[in-house]
């Protein structure tokens, strides 16, 4: 529908930047053992595929869901070979979030 | 007085071409062209797709167009845009932009006399709402025709919100402590008054117009205000206010989610389909909002910090004997969000993964089906 479309271009920018600080706060969180904010980052994760959904950006729901599966593990384990996934997986996530960013934005 | 300045209004403007997407405002509106406001422009000649409303108030005018002219912002307050000439092969679309000059440039009904047109501007500059006032005495000929009251910061300016009803917030993005866009936000948040137009003004340019409209401004413009222009608009806001449909016949939606952007964006895409909408992000909000607001129908996210949405639903079905449409709305994978649906009792759900159309054409289909 061209309101869909509508909505994108008018929520896009606000999406990327949350979505960028939301990343950014879970890589950090990870690489520097902090396994207290892992409930928030498989929160957040949540939250950024829910929201990604709405705005129609399929490339970025699997990203954001392998992610917070990913969180959740290490919230589990606490182990530093979980630790390094998530966070090849949050980069991962940067970056086509970043090409989101780049292409789409107004 | 007012109607010498024909066309010299504010719209909002969405321009979409094959490559980009602008939301701004347009002045100067004639029959065959308008002038938009922006930092985007492409050759002369490119075609556009160009939406031209006042959310809200006017329904949205859809026109093919082309950039027939670009103008580079100069001297301060000259505002740099470009200039776009509708093309003309569609007489449905022209005769409802006649309509809608018409409509702008008609006299004052009588009954808009009788009830003043109220405007609250949110400004910190004194100067600005001495500039305001004055403007508006002088240009509203008949006194009572508009109602002008003012605040100094957001902090006041919800305090008059609160207290007081207005047709209409203008709302200067810089203030002291709070933001004019956290202020907009608020506003949209508010069962009472989510459904209040707003136009965001700031010097900020293009930064503040983002965080305004995002916020959930429905126009932005710069400053300096062209004060003509504005209360012209002020005169056509006026003019249409008896023409807006009532916000009673509407069907209401109730939305909870711990995500505000969430939040935001399914306000935006229902409101945009004429749903009336009041939004929760914590249970007492939601609690408050379903006695007060006392939806259609109900969207409850599933995970959230404090409650899961499918032991909300199911306890306003089992325990409060609630019996509208109760409706799941998660990321979560199909079969576990139905899964849940159906042990909660809930009306049905939606993946938020499919988007924004999809929920506006489950909520239309629940809201037909319910008694």
């Amino acid at each position: 529908m061209p309101e869909e479309e509508d909505l994108q271009a008018r929520f896009l920018p606000q999406f990327v930047t949350l979505a960028r600080a939301r990343v950014a706060t879970a890589v950090a969180a990870a690489l520097r053992g902090d396994h207290g904010a892992t409930t928030t980052t498989v929160r957040e994760l949540h939250s950024l595929a829910g929201e990604a959904g709405l705005l129609g950006l399929q490339e970025v729901i699997p990203l954001a869901r392998d992610s917070e599966q990913k969180a959740k593990r290490l919230h589990a384990s606490h182990a530093a070979a979980d630790a390094d996934a998530l966070v090849a997986a949050l980069r991962q996530l940067a970056t086509v979030i970043e090409g989101i960013g780049t292409t789409r934005s107004p | 007085m007012a109607t010498s300045s024909k066309g010299r209004f504010i719209v909002r403007a969405e321009i979409r071409s094959s490559s980009e997407s602008v939301i701004s405002y347009g002045i100067e509106l004639t029959a065959t062209s308008i002038f938009v406001v922006t930092e985007w422009h492409a050759a002369i000649g490119t075609p556009v797709s160009l939406r031209l409303s006042f959310p809200r108030i006017l329904e949205p005018i859809d026109l093919p167009a082309r950039i027939s002219d670009i103008r580079i912002a100069g001297e301060p307050g000259e505002l740099g845009g470009i200039r776009l000439t509708f093309d003309g092969g569609s007489s449905e679309v022209a005769g409802k932009l006649i309509a809608l000059l018409d409509r702008v440039n008609a006299p004052f009904a009588r009954s808009s006399e009788e009830v003043p047109y109220r405007v609250l501007l949110v400004d910190d500059s004194q100067l600005v709402r001495d500039m305001f006032a004055h403007g508006t005495a002088q240009f509203f000929d008949r006194p009572g025709a508009l109602a002008v009251d003012d605040a100094e910061d957001a902090e006041q300016a919800w305090a008059k919100l609160a207290s007081s009803t207005y047709d209409l917030v203008i709302v200067d993005y810089i203030l002291p402590a709070e933001d004019g866009a956290s202020l907009i936000a608020k506003l949209r948040r508010d069962t009472r008054l989510a459904s209040t137009p707003i136009i965001a003004i700031s010097v900020a340019g293009r930064d503040a117009r983002e965080a305004t409209l995002s916020a959930g401004a429905d126009v932005f413009v710069d400053k300096p205000l062209m004060f003509r222009d504005l209360f012209n608009t002020l005169r056509m806001l006026a003019e249409h206010r008896a023409r807006v449909r009532p916000a009673a016949q509407r069907k209401s939606i109730l939305v909870f989610d711990d995500s505000p952007f969430a939040l935001a964006l399914t306000r935006a895409a229902l409101e945009s389909a004429g749903f009336k909408v009041a939004v929760a992000e914590d249970l007492s909000s939601f609690e408050r909002q379903r006695v007060t607001f006392d939806p259609d129908l109900i969207l409850v996210d599933v995970q959230m910090p404090e409650a899961f949405g499918d032991d909300v639903a199911s306890t306003l079905r089992g325990w409060h004997g609630v019996q509208v449409p109760i409706v799941l709305l998660s990321s979560l994978d199909q079969g576990e969000l139905e899964r849940r649906a159906q042990r909660a009792q809930a009306s049905g759900y939606i993946c938020k993964g499919a988007g924004m159309s999809e929920l506006v054409r489950r909520c239309r289909e629940l809201l037909e089906a319910a008694p």
